[in-house]
């Protein structure tokens, strides 16, 4: 298991759909992990096509996009890339302007109102509160430890998905289950190794 | 274990105060456009009624932006950090940067030029005594009550630079008109150049009117359909001209109690751009659904859960009637039916249902909006 940047591309946690059964150890691991207030939810197992007999609860987070929406409109550049090409919120220096949450395709920025003193010290690991955006940070610190991040390490179904595009590819070959993105999302969360996701 | 996915709506990123906002900014800008043309239409003649329209669209302009962001700034979790716009607001990509910069420029922009043609014994359009007392209503009392002149200062004072009524007797009143006048007087440049100055500032306020449409997602309409650009553009910028235009004008005729043939025109002028912006409404809920499919649901939003706001607060009122008011009122001086202060009411009232039709477009543009579906298999 990678837990960093290799030549295969960036690592992300992505949803294997078919293995969830709602059970939201994903909510809980990572609350707990990062002390995070109720109010906060990096990851939240939602409602899809609800009221429909399509109805399904599926978890959804921030993919840390190639094509990333939120870090184009983000005003004060709070959001960027890191050099592993994941996402990042510097609470630093957002102003929880909300242009990130309309950007969004996957509804991942949260703006918990919990007021957390500790914020700003929290940076570069999100903000958690006070207003200002918040989302997944991949569990970088777990992953220098050598850790998958908190979510997909105790999903008892391994209906998350931890790894760079190459590995995530294999995942979902060895377990005959389909990429849980169409062709447009699949661009926007992988970018230029989308071929490698929706070809399989 | 499931909930509610909680992005099902725009409304729930940005709630009322983004609808202020939007609307204010937009009246302002086109409140600064309309008064920066009725400046440069007064070195062609009768200077001093151009001037007043100038003068309070320039203040139309700053009131505008008095309010808007400042309702903005309560919205955003951190607002003091927000103010520092010169450090923060660095993605030049992003539409809100680059709005807060056409802001900046143009509330100094506003700022100057109102305190320009508004203060100084040398201002601009300063009436001659003649003048001051044309088509005002000072007949009604006896006493010419604007902002220019006044009679308990004589002629000379009045020609120069009159301290009665207006914006200037609250400042004189409060003792700061003579310094703001030798301010003014200091730094004002010649004609020419102030008014090359003002276009400038123009480019800033002709560039709020758009980001008041770009704002609606920053730009990017991928997510929200009923933001396309396309329809939001000219219905922003037409309502904003319009609107602006009608305040200046309801805003002259109440401060300055004045309602002359060239008010009137100014009047007619901004029924036809509100007339204008109807047109452009009413092509966003004909059209937008056949041009842009995945819009349907907002339309419908717009014609249904939010008929009343919609229809009734920003079409009818904030459209239909000023447009009649302004063209009625005309219709009605011109035949000698209305009297000074019924018509200077009119145009006040038209120029407040403006503004309250503003705000009810900008929230039914927030309210009835949805997100397109996920781009996700499900």
């Amino acid at each position: 298991m990678s837990t960093h940047q290799s030549d295969g591309g960036t690592a992300r946690v992505i949803p294997n759909w078919e293995s969830c059964i709602d059970c939201g150890a994903c909510e809980v691991a990572c609350q707990r992990t990062w002390d995070l207030p109720p109010e906060s939810d990096r990851i939240q197992v939602v409602a899809l096509a609800h009221g429909t007999d399509d109805e399904t609860n599926k978890p959804m987070q921030c993919y840390n996009c190639a094509e990333a929406p939120c870090v184009e409109v983000c005003p004060t550049d709070a959001l960027r890339f890191r050099d592993n090409g994941t996402v990042r919120v510097d609470a630093g220096m957002c102003i929880g302007c909300h242009y990130c949450g309309v950007g969004c395709p996957f509804g991942a920025p949260q703006y918990p109102d919990a007021e957390v003193p500790e914020a700003e010290e929290a940076s570069p690991l999100g903000a958690r509160g006070n207003g200002l955006m918040d989302k997944c940070t991949t569990c970088e610190p777990r992953q220098e430890q050598d850790l998958e991040p908190a979510c997909s390490s105790e999903c008892p179904t391994d209906a998350l998905l931890f790894g760079t595009p190459d590995e995530l590819s294999e995942k979902l070959e060895e377990d005959h289950v389909s990429t849980p993105f169409n062709e447009e999302a699949a661009r926007i969360v992988f970018g230029d190794d989308a071929d490698e996701i929706v070809g399989e | 274990m499931a909930t509610e996915i909680a992005f099902e709506l725009p409304y729930t990123e940005w709630n009322w105060r983004i609808g202020v906002y939007v609307a204010m900014i937009g009246i302002a800008g086109g409140a600064y456009l309309t008064g920066y043309v009725a400046d440069l239409l007064s070195a062609r003649g009768n200077a001093s009624e151009h001037g007043r329209i100038a003068k309070y669209g320039y203040l139309v302009g700053l009131l505008g932006l008095a309010i808007g962001p400042p309702v903005l700034l309560s919205h955003l979790a951190t607002p003091f950090r927000a103010m520092l716009i010169p450090l923060t607001m660095t993605n030049l990509g992003s539409w809100m940067a680059i709005g807060a910069y056409m802001l900046l420029g143009f509330g100094l922009g506003s700022f100057l030029m109102f305190a320009w043609v508004a203060f100084g014994r040398n201002r601009p359009h300063s009436p001659t005594v003649a003048e001051g007392s044309e088509g005002t209503l000072a007949a009604d009392g006896g006493r010419d009550v604007s902002s220019d002149g006044g009679a308990e200062d004589g002629p000379a004072r009045a020609a120069t630079g009159g301290t009665t009524g207006g914006i200037r007797g609250i400042l004189n009143r409060i003792g700061l008109l003579d310094r703001l006048d030798a301010l003014a007087d200091y730094t004002r440049p010649s004609e020419p150049i102030r008014l090359a100055i003002g276009g400038v500032f123009a480019i800033f306020a002709a560039g709020v009117l758009v980001y008041s449409a770009m704002a609606y997602g920053s730009g990017a309409t991928e997510r929200v359909a009923l933001w396309d650009k396309t329809f939001l553009v000219p219905v922003q910028i037409l309502g904003g001209l319009g609107a602006g235009l009608a305040v200046s004008v309801g805003l002259t005729a109440v401060a300055d109690r004045s309602v002359t043939p060239t008010v009137q025109r100014y009047s007619l002028a901004a029924a036809g751009l509100l007339a204008a912006t109807l047109v452009a409404v009413l092509a966003t809920v004909t059209l937008l659904p056949e041009q842009v499919p995945a819009a349907e649901p907002a339309v419908e939003n717009m014609l249904t859960t939010h008929a009343t706001l919609f229809l009734g607060g920003a079409v009818f009122a904030g459209l239909v009637v000023p447009i009649l008011l302004s063209v009625g009122t005309v219709v009605g001086q011109r035949r000698d039916a209305l009297s000074g202060t019924a018509a200077a009411t009119s145009y006040a009232v038209a120029g407040l249902l403006v503004v309250a039709g503003k705000v009810a477009l900008a929230l039914t543009y927030l309210l009835a909006a949805e997100f397109t579906p996920m781009p996700l298999p499900i």
